[in-house]
């Protein structure tokens, strides 16, 4: 999730890698001493490609490496891989092993199987506060003398200690390791009289509330309960607040009575044609939800406003220059306009919603309650031929698809890599997605929004069972270290979220307006037309929809809810053609699409173009059959 | 009958002690069941079991027989929650997995803590809460402290 991607490439600096368990806190201390920002949670495994940065010691130049998290130099996991590859590349580089102090056998486990290699060595023993407060002690100085080098004591988080370790970084050396082992048993026993020597409980600790709700949240039945609140909170602030107060903001004040009419009537002053607009009313209600049928009305009002449709004057010229300007009149503010449909479709619907589901997110990564998370459905997920661990592809894949699609590198095995990776691409929409999908189901009644929903999460379990039959393969064991509940710390909540959100913007606002140029050529070649035409068969035939539906699946090719923006349209729009059932229908089809060009792009990366290809070719055909199975299966029981 | 009443083995080199059906070298081993060496699961040494016509020799010499063994490791499982208890050995059948759960800390000798059954195994190593599946934790052999 790291925005630097490139391959390394040794450099002439004196580099400092950044080597430790996993969930201890490498990429805070990273952000500390480089002043670079890379994501950090509180979830191990979080840092799935390295960083690179530069910070000054004492005016002299370092380049910093932040690492993968390993608990072992055999590596079983792909991260680990790459950790163990930059201690190929870098034979030169000092390396600073960061340490939970709490945990310090395991840290310590780490740090003689790095002295091995013989490298300058420094250790730093991080998250002091939290050691201190589970009431032990560790000797520092006796550490560093049994070690041979340099230990450093610091809170990372509050920046203690920093700079005690950017002095010490010149002393580093080659830690003593007197035998050569090569089993972790010797490393165990070895590690073991270290921590005799410095490790002591000074007081017996008494749990605190972080620590039971913890184990709240992990029971069987209480961690229901909580999971039914967490779920219930998410839902009321991404899908109440921010799919329906501030969408409507933006969508009906914002964009509807000022930003859309400003536009044009900018563009109709500089490209003058006869023409005039037609004015729709728009009603706007601001209100506080509390369900989806309830809330606190607090304001309302009505106005009449400038839609983007026109009508031509009588008297129209048509000469070549009058068509010249109507074009990119169209182009810019026509029905499919960049600015009334790209960028305020991308502005005012995607940009709450994924801002406010990424908000969520972020603090449930760093309050650690989606490791319990991955607790909670290991069950179900095992049918599916995965474990627990992937739940956190599973949840991020609310947010952005392709996100998600690159974090599955956490999971152990292909096989679980591509399990979720097609079930992400199948079945699971992200916010912006689910967002407009929601819209749709106003449509519906709430019967039919469940049968939805049912639909979807059988549809996953079912592909992912048999995916897992047909794949072979093993599943990795599941064994997850859970870290401590931590109140998040809100700054770092909101980086993450606008580090996410620029990501997500940049990915998404160019395939909108790549889309709607899309649309606005074949509108004006009419082509629009032969493509309905075409697409009859499958359209009205299969999925008993009328046939102007099929330029929504065309877009749903390009990013599936700018298909479903197009069926909103149609449902809810002010001339609605589409009944409740053929809504239903037209939902089914257009959530197992692929969810966008770059969930594709970024597949074929990270699985190779055969999977990918063979991931597309399932996908489409499933979706319209699945769509027409609905239709015609609606249509025997009588709907 | 071929099940002896006394199925408990002791590997000659590091002294574990494990039970007779426990310990195939290699499930792909072409020799099957006329190999008579016995692997022992701690330490992956391999020894030659005793012949019963040498402890039927034993005997005749009134050498002490082997003791009946009180089975006093139990898998996980067989825990409360919330009851305390020490390792006493990894029954996996990968080396892997048992790497996997030794960077955690859970090797011979190290005190746990079963803090919950259901709906996965959770225990607690010193500082590390680590969460385990019921399989894995079935492999678990602990005593009771």
């Amino acid at each position: 999730m790291n925005s630097t991607q490139e391959i390394v490439a040794p450099t002439t600096l004196t580099t400092i890698l950044l080597v430790g368990n996993p969930n201890v806190g490498k990429s805070v201390l990273f952000s500390k001493l480089t002043g670079k920002y890379v994501t950090v949670s509180n979830y191990p495994g979080t840092t799935v490609e390295i960083a690179r940065g530069e910070t000054a010691i004492e005016d002299e130049p370092f380049a910093v490496i932040d690492t993968p998290g390993v608990n072992d130099l055999a590596p079983r996991a792909e991260d680990a891989r790459v950790t163990c590859d930059v201690l190929r590349d870098y034979p030169e580089a000092t390396i600073v092993q960061v340490a939970d102090a709490k945990n310090l056998r395991r840290a310590l486990l780490l740090t003689l199987q790095l002295a091995e290699l013989n490298r300058p060595q420094v250790l730093v023993l991080n998250m002091m506060d939290e050691l201190d407060k589970c009431g032990a002690h560790v000797n520092v100085r006796k550490l560093s003398e049994l070690l041979g080098i340099p230990v450093v004591p610091t809170i990372a988080t509050a920046g203690t200690g920093v700079h005690l370790l950017q002095k010490q970084i010149g002393s580093a050396r080659p830690a003593v390791a007197p035998h050569h082992h090569n089993n972790i048993e010797t490393y165990l026993a070895q590690a073991n009289e270290i921590l005799a020597q410095t490790y002591t409980h000074v007081r017996p600790h008494h749990p605190t509330f972080a620590q039971k709700l913890g184990w709240w949240a992990t029971h069987p039945v209480k961690g229901f309960a909580i999971l039914a609140l967490v779920l219930y909170f998410t839902f009321w602030f991404v899908g109440l607040i921010g799919a329906g107060t501030a969408v409507g903001f933006f969508e009906n004040i914002v964009f509807g009575r000022y930003v859309n009419p400003w536009a044009i009537r900018v563009v109709d002053t500089v490209l003058p044609f006869p023409h005039h607009h037609h004015t729709e009313v728009s009603h706007y209600r601001f209100e506080i939800p509390v369900t989806p049928a309830r809330g606190i009305l607090l304001y309302e009002s009505s106005r009449d406003i400038l839609a983007p449709t026109y009508s031509l004057d009588p008297d129209a010229m048509s000469g070549w220059w009058t068509q010249a300007r109507r074009l990119a009149h169209d182009f810019l503010v026509g029905e499919y306009g960049v600015i009334t449909m790209a960028i305020s479709y991308a502005l005012a619907i995607v940009l709450p919603i994924v801002t406010t589901f990424f908000l969520v997110f972020s603090l449930l990564e760093d309050s650690g309650y989606l490791p319990r998370l991955a607790i909670m459905v290991n069950r179900v997920f095992r049918t599916m031929g995965l474990n627990g661990k992937a739940v956190l592809p599973m949840i991020l894949g609310l947010g952005c698809d392709t996100m998600a699609t690159m974090t599955t590198r956490i999971l152990e095995t292909r096989k679980e890599r591509v399990i979720t990776t097609l079930l992400l691409a199948l079945a699971i929409p992200c916010s912006a997605q689910l967002g407009v999908l929601l819209a749709m189901t106003a449509r519906i009644s709430f019967g039919a929004a469940a049968l939805w929903c049912a639909l979807m999460i059988v549809i996953m379990i079912v592909i992912g069972w048999l995916t897992a039959r047909l794949l072979g393969g093993e599943t990795s064991d599941f064994i997850l270290e859970i870290p401590p509940m931590r109140r998040p710390q809100l700054s770092n909540v909101f980086i993450k979220t606008f580090a996410r959100l620029e990501w997500y913007l940049k990915e998404v606002v160019p395939l909108f307006i790549l889309g709607t140029g899309i649309l606005f050529m074949l509108d004006k070649l009419h082509v629009l037309d032969k493509i309905a035409r075409f697409g009859e068969p499958l359209v009205t035939g299969w999925l008993g929809l009328p046939r102007e539906m099929a330029n929504a699946f065309l877009i749903g090719f390009l990013r599936r809810d700018y298909g479903a923006v197009y069926l909103l349209d149609a449902a809810t729009g002010s001339n609605a053609v589409l009944t409740p059932h053929q809504v239903l229908v037209a939902m089914v089809t257009i959530t197992l699409f692929m969810p966008c060009i770059a969930t594709l792009f970024m597949i074929s990366r990270e699985l190779g173009k055969k999977t990918a290809a063979i991931i597309t070719i399932f996908i489409f055909p499933f979706a319209f059959f699945m769509g027409g199975l609905v239709h015609h299966f609606g249509m025997w029981l009588g709907f | 009958m071929k099940t002896r009443t006394n199925s408990y083995v002791h590997c000659p080199l590091c002294g574990f002690e494990f039970e007779r059906r426990d310990a195939p070298c290699a499930h792909s081993c072409p020799l099957g069941k006329f190999c008579n060496l016995i692997c022992c699961p701690n330490c992956r040494y391999e020894f030659p079991e005793q012949p019963r016509s040498i402890s039927w020799l034993q005997r005749l010499f009134h050498r002490s027989p082997a003791k009946p063994v009180q089975r006093d490791s139990i898998p996980l499982p067989e825990l409360e929650e919330g009851e305390h208890s020490e390792l006493v050995c990894l029954n996996c059948a990968h080396a892997s997995r048992r790497n996997a759960l030794a960077v955690y800390g859970l090797v011979p000798g190290s005190r746990l803590v079963l803090q919950q059954k259901r709906p996965t195994f959770v225990v607690r190593v010193g500082e590390t809460e680590l969460a385990l599946e019921a399989e894995i934790a079935q492999e678990i052999l602990v005593k009771r402290i």
